[in-house]
């Protein structure tokens, strides 16, 4: 009985494969994970791909399938002290990364999320005066005026002008684990890292289990929960396959170092709009990068590295 | 001669019409964005490939929020001491010399080669210059210097006979396209870092002998108003881009706000 169900639903999928769509779909469905695709059967999707989404958007849009090159491994530094908050870095990543931008609930997603948490203050005479009532734990600062009370930092916050004065501002994103949670527990494994540090994902194999999206320690990972709203006009038309192609309902998406560019040594888009240069970009293999110089030479710290996660995000400062 | 002033008018009329629809037309077209600070450097928007702009502007702030040409406008850098590894052509900058309105007027009209009496003396003391209006109109508030805690005054870092030029530690004219070699003869540590790429800005390419645009000082700060008390980190205040999405059933973000630790 199944199989006879599973015979006329087949019947029925080649039937409408004249159809030029439902052909795409039909491939779509039926094409491997893509880590273990010939190199035929990436071209093939590639091509796929292109006339798909060409046709969508109007115009001519790549999907590149550049593979990590050797000698490569990339890393990331932030300077945690030189960052005003001015979320040009978000904007910047959801030009280059055809993110969703409705208005709806859920519609509207961003990669990169700037943390304002408040200054504390470390006053000598109210160093030795304990913790907090009924607290216990002291949480930054010290007891009498507390950094950090505010646990997860403000998301939402708006001035008139930043930096202000007793602001702290943090930016986080995926940050691209040597041993990432996430990479862990996907039950696909559609999500992996490439031997060049870059933790991806192959959208076509997600589920939209989201486990990634409960074991991310950093709130990295987005979830298309709705369907995506992408302008035709607004769209970035030059993508990777791992990258930041246009994603489809129900799957799950997160920063991936702007693939597209960085597979062609070209830095990522937030870190070229950053206006006061708090972020770098570059190969840790190469003892003259930028990224390179700073572990040597700036204090460095990652992100719950307690976690043993290893982190290619580095935060610094001078 | 009838029929000719007929279709002068007629002519006349057109132009009167079309002109407006025209500047308008320009005006909807041309879109310019500041790239770093406000006033620094800025870009013009244009299309690259059909489809593929060479820069994105924001909306809402105005500032370029993506690259698609991260080389426009660019010249090359030029000399520059400990940095002859770099391929030739590899380091680009956009000059500064062509932002600067009035400075091919700077050394011709007013300073014309003469600089301060030495003997006597006419220089001021204590390095508070006697406001001339014409300086003061240019720069408002430049009686209140805000860089150097009152150490340094205009000449320090401006040539005192050739106007149009900044003045290195020997008294040389520097380009204020170079205006690096002029900073990090007190900031030292930090043009080290801006050699290796740890302080400020470069775009392009990311390797270590890729082509990149690198920014020079003054894009990034104002040297005459770097140490105004409420700015903060030596960098001009800005208008931040818009938050993000509220969580479903949220009307605003009130809950940030709340300590749990009253103080």
């Amino acid at each position: 009985m199944l199989s006879m169900s599973s015979l006329m639903g087949t019947a029925a999928l080649m039937v409408q494969s004249g159809d030029a769509k439902a052909a795409v779909e039909w491939a779509e469905h039926f094409q491997k994970n893509y880590r273990l695709m010939t190199a035929e059967e990436k071209a093939e999707a590639r091509a796929r791909l292109e006339r798909r989404y060409s046709a969508e958007y109007g115009k001519q849009v790549s999907v590149d399938t550049t593979e990590a090159q050797p000698g490569v491994l990339m890393g990331y530094a932030l300077n945690i002290r030189k960052c005003i908050g001015c979320r040009r870095c978000v904007k910047a990543c959801v030009e280059e990364n055809n993110q969703s931008r409705g208005n709806k609930p859920g519609e509207r997603i961003e990669w990169i999320q700037v943390l304002r948490m408040e200054r504390g203050e470390f006053s000598k005479d109210k160093m030795n005066h304990g913790y907090p009532e009924g607290l216990g734990i002291q949480v930054g600062g010290n007891a009498y005026t507390p950094a950090g009370a505010v646990l997860e930092g403000q998301y939402h916050y708006e001035p008139e002008a930043v930096p202000e004065k007793d602001a702290t501002y943090m930016p986080i994103a995926c940050m691209h684990c040597e041993k990432p949670p996430c990479v862990k527990v996907c039950p696909v494994r559609t999500t992996y890292r490439d031997p060049d540090g870059v933790v991806v994902i192959d959208y076509n194999w997600c589920i939209g289990c989201r486990m990634c999206m409960g074991a991310c320690p950093y709130w990295a990972r987005r979830i298309n929960v709705a369907n995506p709203v992408l302008p035709k006009e607004a769209m970035n038309p030059v993508t990777h396959y791992l990258g930041n192609r246009p994603r489809m309902r129900g799957v799950v998406e997160k920063c991936h170092w702007c693939l597209q560019r960085s597979r062609h040594s070209r830095y990522p888009a937030c870190v070229e709009v950053c206006p006061v240069g708090a972020r770098k970009f570059g190969n840790l293999l190469d003892p003259e990068s930028e990224v390179s110089l700073i572990l040597a030479r700036k204090n460095v710290f990652r992100l719950k590295a307690e976690l043993n996660t290893f982190p290619k995000f580095f935060y610094f400062y001078d | 001669m009838n029929k000719f002033a007929f279709h002068t008018m007629v002519l006349a009329f057109c132009c009167g019409v079309a002109a407006p629809v025209f500047a308008q037309d320009a005006q909807k077209k041309e879109e310019i964005c500041f790239e770093s600070r406000k006033g620094a450097s800025e870009i013009t928007k244009r299309e690259i490939k059909p489809g593929l702009p060479n820069v994105k502007c924001s909306p809402k702030t105005g500032a370029a929020l993506w690259y698609g040409d991260p080389f426009d406008g660019t010249v090359p850098m030029g000399k520059m001491p400990l940095l002859e590894k770099i391929p030739e052509g590899h380091a680009v900058i956009k000059p500064r010399s062509e932002k600067l309105a009035i400075l091919p007027m700077c050394g011709t009209a007013c300073h014309n080669g003469v600089g301060p009496a030495f003997n006597p003396p006419t220089l001021p003391k204590g390095k508070k210059p006697t406001p001339i209006p014409t300086m003061a109109g240019l720069l408002p508030g430049i009686e209140n210097l805000q860089h150097g805690r009152g150490g340094i005054w205009c000449l320090d870092c401006h040539h005192t006979t050739k106007r149009d030029k900044l003045v290195d530690h020997f008294g040389d004219p520097v380009s204020f396209d170079q205006p690096q070699l002029l900073c990090g003869k007190c900031h030292g540590d930090k043009l080290r870092d801006w050699r290796d790429g740890i302080h400020g800005k470069r775009i392009g390419e990311f390797t270590s002998t890729g082509k990149k645009r690198w920014f020079v000082c003054t894009e990034c700060h104002n040297p005459h108003d770097v140490q105004d008390g409420a700015r903060n980190r030596g960098f001009i205040q800005l208008q931040p881009e818009s938050p993000p999405q509220l969580p479903r059933g949220l009307k605003d973000a009130k809950h940030e706000k709340l300590h749990p630790i009253p103080h």
